[in-house]
């Protein structure tokens, strides 16, 4: 079937079918949190503190991590645990490695979610879930310091200082609030915890640890991530 | 027929014309709607061999027929979408729209989703089906996945429904899931170039056909417009819509025929007083031709059930050929004088207008063989109108001229026309008239040598440049492919149908893996056949055959134990049937794509996107039965090519058949009547090749029209000069009065909006002026002395 992970989005007659789309995917829902990233300065809202957490998540332009990831759904008996390491590099994108409670690393490039085999080639998962690609897109998005359209889709409230804070993303509009209630980041010169709430009753809770400049990237990484060796 | 008298004759005329005149206004204004045809793509001829894609192209071209699409464009978000929310209200507000949709009705996912549930064990995407069937799926590896994806899990489908994801995989890759327009406060919206677009949709309260409707449509839109224009400084509109192609075309052929219609009327008006210098023959004349276009208009009406626009025009520059019968009349009385008796003068041209009429008609019914709408049209409105306005000259025009004419023809036109006569009569003598030919040939030889020719579909629909920029960007910006290729799948029942698309399909796939399609629109991606369905649920069915095996593993990796049980009691679901996703809300844009044309058969469009090179479309349709690229445009030029090759042979047909009935009537002069037509045949030909005009079917067809109206000038001048043997000049004067008409008339054509009528015209135009200089030849020197 069509790749669903080229970014682009075929079949859309819909458009021109005239009828107001009534139904349309929660993936497509998601475009929005990926769209998120614009006009700053549109926000009145701690403005001041906005830009420079955005500056200073900005100013790095890769970087690494240990993640906990943890979620919570009414459909689960107990939360679901996985461990890993993250590399985010800005423009490029980011690798998701699990070492828990199995192995298995994503590269999540713009659109795009591909799974990495060991040698570094990335084999575009077709099919796959768009939403966590669209996420992606939508950190990747405000990790670069460019939040333009995040602002258009979410109230961005910005609390505490540039030493540690938080920013509330609550979605604007009643279309995407009926899906996701929220989306909270916090952190201090780094990124250090994303959290995910849905209104299903899910909540996805991303811890981060030992956050540093990445370095160099290793020649495996730079394959993954289609960067030139 | 002799039995009755001339006056008796003509009250019968006009009573008849007067029947013909109040069917025609009933015809035209009393039914409520109007019988002219202004969509254009009704005039194009059957091009397809199979009944099916001639009803997919139909279906295509009026799928969002009747609905005006509009995108409001600002670099300002805030501005576009309250500009967007404001033109919404105001179409709302206005009775010309039916519905306009601005701001999105409320949204409910789960409705959405929950018809799909019972059929989630049929439904996979290719990706899943071929991992599952894979030896060694690890399902419990597969899930512990699943719940630990990154960011989120459980959107879309829930957890609990859905715990593999196989179902939300699936409608992920549902059409609707991928518009680049995407709700946005409640408005359909994309962002490019920093700049935001937002989607107005305005139903139409009828066809965007009905005069009344566009008119309505188009000035409430173009109110709303200056509003939100001057409300939200710098809002662009974007517009796309078969109401604005119907409108334009509208205007356009109103435009040809106010200009063609009035400009020929006034010329010819002036011309028949300057000639004949009195009010009556002008009014004569009039009447006449009127008679031979409302007879025309009506029979066409009558036949067809609407006139093309096309005809219209092409309507009112018949006026200058159908003028020439009563034209010859109103000489012959004129020449005649003081001797003039009303039914002497009948049997006086009546062999020359016959002759005339039955090569016109020879013309005419050559152009109706083409297996073309259009032309059919045009034939047979020609072919009644002409014989209707000679008719009149017969039976009606007698009546109303029964006394002589006060002063004869212009002095000044006559003199003028036999300088004419005398200078060709020269040059077409004797040896000098080899030379004069072996001239003319050497003069002509480059422009045939720089003929070239031209089928394409632009010659008769040629949207305004600035429309096509519109809509190529509203596609653009909305993700829509062109529209003009399609794939055909047909079969003998929908499962065929079905299967021969997903075969496509594969196709397809490898062409976007290549990178040579973005993409594509079709049924089967939305409705697997049922074939598909049971591979889906075989790939399933290993992992639900040990109920307790699976029941463990999804407990194991972590789902509470109730909703495992409440999964596995789903199982094994039922299959997606037709007519269940015909039912769905969901389907209901896109129901279009599938056809059941009954005892036409079963079939589906597909659409592709992204790739207009149509030998690569064509080449994935090779090899599977039931799967044909439809691209009607190529099919029109083919077509058009076909029968421009057609109209040469069929030219040189008429050319034989005329001759054929010049011999019989002229023996030994039939060369020399038949040499102008010809000579000016070839002479049209050589400017059109010196302006650089590559060759279309329409210069076919006016070319035998020259020859038509070329043969009876020939006719006229031959016939008609012994009866004026007393006034040198007068005969030709006459032929020249008859070619300045056409000229007038068809010449203006040229102007036309349309290129086949500018074609048409201009053909016409040099082969009548050519024709009309060449024709006193028809008869030598000697000729004229000796009668």
């Amino acid at each position: 079937m069509r790749d669903m992970n080229e970014g682009r989005h075929p079949c859309r007659r819909k458009s021109k079918s005239g009828h107001p789309w009534p139904h349309f995917s929660m993936t497509a829902l998601l475009c929005w949190i990926a769209l998120c990233c614009t006009t700053l300065g549109a926000q009145a809202q701690d403005s001041g503190l906005l830009q420079q957490i955005l500056d200073e998540l900005g100013g790095h332009t890769s970087v690494r991590a240990a993640f906990t990831q943890s979620r919570e759904n009414p459909a689960l008996a107990q939360p679901q645990v996985s461990r890993g390491q993250l590399l985010f590099v800005v423009g490029r994108g980011m690798l998701w490695q699990v070492d828990e409670p199995f192995r298995e690393t994503l590269a999540l490039t713009g659109g795009r979610t591909a799974r990495v085999d060991e040698q570094g080639h990335a084999q575009p998962v077709r099919g796959g879930d768009r939403g966590v690609a669209q996420v992606s897109q939508m950190l990747q998005s405000m990790l670069s310091g460019k939040p333009e359209d995040a602002l258009r889709q979410f109230d961005v409230q910005a609390e505490g200082s540039t030493a540690r804070w938080t920013l509330h993303f609550t979605p604007r509009q009643e279309r995407m609030a009926r899906v996701l209630r929220r989306i909270d980041l916090d952190g201090d010169r780094f990124l250090q915890g994303i959290r995910v709430e849905l209104q299903g009753g899910e909540s996805t809770q991303i811890r981060f640890a030992d956050t540093r400049d990445a370095g160099e990237l290793s020649p495996l990484e730079k394959r993954a991530l289609g960067m030139p060796p | 027929m002799s039995r009755l008298t001339p006056s008796l004759r003509a009250a019968l005329f006009s009573v008849f014309a007067l029947l013909v005149t109040g069917l025609g206004a009933w015809l035209l204004f009393g039914r409520g709607t109007s019988p002219i045809q202004t969509d254009l793509l009704a005039m194009l001829p059957a091009t397809e061999r199979h009944p099916l894609a001639e009803a997919a192209v139909e279906r295509l071209a009026h799928a969002n027929g009747d609905r005006m699409v509009l995108l409001v464009e600002h670099a300002n978000d805030a501005t576009a979408k309250d500009a967007a929310r404001e033109l919404g209200k105001r179409l709302a507000a206005d009775p010309a729209f039916a519905a306009v949709t601005a701001e999105l009705p409320p949204f409910d996912l789960d409705q959405l989703i929950a018809p799909y549930l019972t059929h989630r064990f049929h439904l996979l995407t290719d990706a899943d089906r071929a991992t599952l069937t894979q030896t060694g799926y690890d399902a419990e590896q597969a899930l512990k996945r699943r719940l630990n994806e990154p960011f989120l899990a459980g959107i879309g489908v829930k957890l609990q429904d859905d715990p593999f994801g196989w179902l939300q995989h699936w409608l992920d890759q549902q059409p609707w899931s991928r518009s680049p327009l995407l709700p946005e406060d409640d408005l359909l919206t994309a962002h490019r170039d920093d700049r935001t677009y937002v989607m107005v949709i305005a139903t139409l309260r009828g066809s965007s056909y009905d005069d009344q409707v566009q008119r309505a449509a188009l000035a409430a839109l173009a109110r709303a417009e200056q509003t939100v224009k001057h409300d939200h400084p710098g809002i662009q509109l974007l517009r796309a819509g078969a109401v604005f192609h119907a409108a334009e075309a509208r205007a356009g052929a109103e435009r040809d025929v106010h200009v063609v219609g009035l400009a020929s009327t006034l010329g010819i008006a002036v011309l028949l007083l300057w000639t004949f210098r009195s009010p009556r023959p002008l009014l004569v004349a009039f009447l006449s031709t009127a008679i031979g276009v409302i007879c025309a208009l009506t029979a066409t009406v009558l036949l067809f059930g609407q006139a093309y626009l096309l005809t219209l025009v092409f309507g009112a520059a018949l006026l200058g050929e159908a003028v020439d019968y009563s034209i010859q009349y109103l000489c012959a009385r004129a020449n005649a004088g003081p001797r003039w008796q009303a039914m002497q003068g009948v049997r006086q041209v009546r062999p020359a207008l016959l002759l005339a009429l039955a090569t016109s008609l020879l013309g005419y019914a050559l152009l109706g063989l083409m297996p073309f709408p259009a032309l059919r049209q045009m034939a047979c409105f020609a072919m009644v109108g002409m014989l209707a306005a000679c008719l009149s000259v017969f039976w009606l025009l007698p009546a109303l001229l029964t006394a002589p004419a006060t002063k004869p023809l212009s002095p000044m036109v006559v003199r003028g026309a036999l300088a004419l006569q005398t200078l060709a009569g020269r040059i077409g003598s004797g040896r000098r008239s080899l030379l004069a030919i072996a001239l003319l040939l050497l003069v002509a030889a480059p422009g045939w040598w720089r003929l070239g020719h031209d089928d394409d579909i632009h010659l008769l629909i040629s949207p305004p440049a600035e429309l096509s920029r519109q809509e190529a960007r509203i596609r653009d910006i909305a993700g829509i492919g062109n529209g003009s290729q399609f794939y055909l799948v047909h079969g003998d029942d929908a499962e065929q149908v079905l299967q021969r698309e997903e075969a496509l399909e594969t196709h397809l796939q490898s062409l976007v893996q290549n990178g040579q399609l973005e993409s594509w629109t079709g049924v089967a991606g939305m409705l697997p056949s049922a074939q598909r369905q049971q591979e889906n649920h075989a790939a399933l069915a290993p992992l639900f055959a040990s109920r307790a095996q699976l029941e463990a593993q999804l407990q194991q990796a972590g789902l509470r134990a109730d909703v495992a049980t409440a999964y596995l009691d789903a199982w094994p679901g039922q299959p997606l049937t037709l007519a269940a996703w015909l039912a769905l809300p969901v389907s209901t844009p896109f129901r279009y794509l599938w056809m059941d044309q009954g005892k036409d058969g079963i079939g589906s469009i597909v659409l592709p996107q992204g790739q207009d090179d149509v030998a690569v479309l064509r080449a994935a349709a090779e090899g599977l039965p039931g799967v044909e690229l439809v691209d009607k445009p190529a099919s029109i030029s083919t077509l058009f090519g076909r029968y421009r090759e057609y109209a040469s042979v069929w030219l040189l047909a008429a050319f034989v058949l005329v001759a054929l009935v010049f011999v019989w009537r002229y023996g030994r002069a039939a060369p020399r009547v038949m040499a102008p037509p010809l000579l000016g045949i070839g002479l049209t030909l050589a400017a059109l090749g010196y302006l650089g005009q590559p060759l279309t079917l329409f210069h076919w067809m006016a070319l035998m029209l020259v020859l038509g109206v070329g043969a009876n000038y020939a006719v006229f001048l031959h016939e008609g000069e012994p009866h004026a043997a007393h006034l040198p000049g007068a005969t030709y004067a006459g032929v020249l009065l008859s070619a300045v008409t056409a000229l007038l008339s068809f010449g203006l054509l040229a102007l036309s909006s349309m290129p086949a009528l500018q074609h048409f015209g201009i053909t016409l135009l040099l082969g009548i002026g050519f024709t009309a200089l060449l024709v006193p030849a028809a008869r030598s020197a000697r000729e004229y002395v000796s009668v």
